[in-house]
């Protein structure tokens, strides 16, 4: 890892230089509704820098929200695919959080174990994650509780944290060297430095450790009708949600051709698990829900070593029924 | 997949049997018994089943399916020689090998014959090398049961034990076979479970009644074998949907034992 500290005038500068590189930048930018969302930008006076979280997370640059799997076309006797990998970008992520680069560490994880997918995997290869460190957080975050805080620099290629006039910068992998190499004349080098009187300081909820055991026999608590009583399965959570990686796959075309799509879906739609012949195994919006926290924070443990929730709270701030997870969570995990 | 041959099973279930268009993708795809595979119709989709050819009869395989909705629909509407997709074979299977010298009990209903055919077939073509064979199936009526002529063949053999039976009002007046739910079925006429091995795949309610019967009539938990069909669209662990707990049917499964199963929560 390499240290340096870059200031407030030439961060536009290198931010600038990286759209010149060629490369789609990816940025937060305030829209009129007076969310922000990632989008891609021209230049730095386009972005919002004054923000907690954006309403979704950045995963769509890895695992797009609908994503072209390839076309076909029919020949004489038979079909033809094709796959449109090659045309796969690459883009720099600036700007989000570090609870969304640890999000991009766990898709990783569960993306590329057993059956490596190669349309993640390419856009990930060809994705740089530029984060910077939390100053500031609201009720909803909750990293802190899932193992992260407001400095973490895991998942990040580069990590860049405000302190003061200038901008402390954790150049962490082979792909932040790269994304800096133009740009070098406008870095400091430096020595490490404590990050953390500048970093927010979000409410530990729960002890991760604890709540992990106590998953362990969490499934027959009779508190999930409760706390998935007000659901209305429209499944908001997992679209703005960093890890979850539930897809649907369709066809758009017609028989003759057209291209085979994924796209997101989500474990709370009353549809999701439904049988052709109309049985449910999931059949209510309490067995969904608690499919939903116990993938979380029990089965991606078991299966894969972490917890797939990373704190950023995105779930709570978008539930138009104010369901709550970490409520949620220690409500069913109460003996 | 070229449709080679469809055969008209009972009402909305056919079975096609499928060859490989590419000689090269023939002689490189194989199979073993109890994997499924995604049938696809461009501009429709995949559906799931799974494979109900023996893999010991090579050159083909073979799905039977209802017509039940968007793809099985446009699936059914092909005719022969028509071109369908294949992704597969996905899962694991069932562990034949470890079946050799012992008698093998087969419990299932209606749709839930075919994966289970597959099986069946597989033993049949190396019979010699298992005990007795019996099969308990169930449809809804008579006029419900796949595969008629090959239960009749089953039947001529001499060398299995079948218990066919269709639920209470299903028969006709010829109707001289069992009459009863195939969970009652199998209670009447409990299998021996002395060196034994069962296997029962079929609708989710079959599944979780005839498991404990089978436990029930001595055997243990461990012989007792089932293939779950949860939703599956990608086939390979990711896409979430056939999830039960932690497990993903379509990469851990769908093959189980009954001692797998008491362990995961009843989603399926």
């Amino acid at each position: 890892m390499e240290i340096k500290t870059i200031n407030t005038t030439n961060i536009s500068t290198f931010f600038n230089q990286l759209v010149q590189s060629g490369k789609i930048v990816i940025a937060p930018v305030l829209k009129k509704s007076g969310k922000i969302f990632f989008e891609r930008v021209q230049s730095y006076n386009q972005i919002e820098t004054d923000y907690i979280q954006t309403a979704f997370s950045a995963k769509s640059v890895v695992f797009p929200k609908v994503e072209e799997l390839f076309s076909y076309s029919k020949t004489t006797d038979n079909f033809e695919t094709k796959q449109s990998l090659s045309d796969i970008p690459e883009t720099v992520v600036w700007g989000l959080r570090p609870c969304d680069s640890a999000a991009f560490n766990y898709m990783t994880r569960f993306f590329m174990d057993e059956n490596p997918d190669i349309y993640f995997a390419t856009r990930k290869e060809r994705t740089t994650l530029i984060a910077i460190s939390c100053a500031k957080s609201d009720e909803a975050c909750f990293c802190t509780s899932v193992g992260l805080d407001p400095g973490k620099t895991k998942g990040s290629d580069i990590q860049l944290t405000l302190m003061g006039n200038e901008y402390y910068v954790e150049v962490i992998t082979e792909k932040g060297l790269s994304a800096i190499k133009t740009s070098e004349s406008l870095f400091t080098s430096s020595t490490e430095k404590s990050k953390e009187k500048y970093l927010a300081e979000p409410t530990t909820k729960f002890s991760i450790e604890e709540i992990k055991e106590k998953m362990q026999n969490a499934y027959d608590n009779v508190a999930w009708g409760q706390e998935s009583m007000g659901c209305v399965g429209c499944g908001a959570c997992a679209f703005a949600c960093p890890t979850c990686t539930c897809f649907d796959i369709q066809d758009e075309g017609t028989g003759e051709n057209g291209k085979r799509i994924r796209c997101w879906d989500a474990c709370g739609f009353s549809q999701f698990t439904k049988h052709a012949s109309g049985h449910n195994p999931k059949p209510n919006q309490t067995a969904r829900r608690r499919q939903r926290l116990l993938h979380k924070f029990k089965y991606s443990v078991e299966n894969i070593g972490m917890v797939s929730c990373v704190g950023c709270g995105r779930c709570i701030r978008i539930c138009p029924a104010h369901l709550n997870i970490f409520e949620n969570i220690l409500n069913v995990t109460k003996a | 997949m070229r449709v080679a041959k469809i055969t008209e099973e009972a009402p909305l279930i056919q079975t096609y049997r499928l060859e490989f268009v590419d000689k090269k993708e023939a002689d490189e795809f194989s199979f073993k018994a109890g994997q499924f595979a995604e049938y696809g119709i461009f501009g429709e989709g995949e559906c799931t089943f799974c494979i109900a050819s023996a893999p010991t009869r090579e050159g083909y395989i073979e799905c039977t399916f209802r017509n039940t909705g968007r793809v099985t629909k446009a699936l059914a509407d092909c005719e022969e020689n028509d071109i369908i997709t294949l992704r597969g074979p996905f899962g694991n299977s069932f562990p034949i090998e470890q079946w050799y010298g012992k008698n093998v009990v087969f419990v299932t209903g209606g749709i839930a014959l075919p994966p289970l055919r597959c099986v069946i077939n597989t033993l049949l073509d190396q019979r010699e090398k298992f005990g007795e064979i019996s099969v308990y199936y169930g449809a809804k009526t008579v006029n419900d049961l796949t595969y008629k002529a090959e239960l009749d063949d089953w039947a001529n053999r001499g060398d299995m034990k079948l218990f066919i039976t269709v639920d209470p009002g299903g028969e006709t007046p010829e109707w001289k076979r069992y009459i009863g739910f195939v969970p009652t079925i199998l209670e009447q006429n409990p299998p021996e479970s002395d060196n034994a091995i069962a296997i029962i795949a079929g609708p989710p309610i079959l599944i979780k009644l005839g498991m404990p019967i089978l436990s029930k009539s001595g055997f243990p938990n461990n012989r007792i074998f089932t293939t779950l069909e949860n939703r599956m669209k990608c086939g390979v662990g990711k896409c979430g949907h056939c999830m039960v707990g932690k497990t993903y049917v379509c990469k851990d499964g769908p093959v189980f034992t009954y001692e797998e199963i008491l362990k995961m929560p009843v989603e399926y």
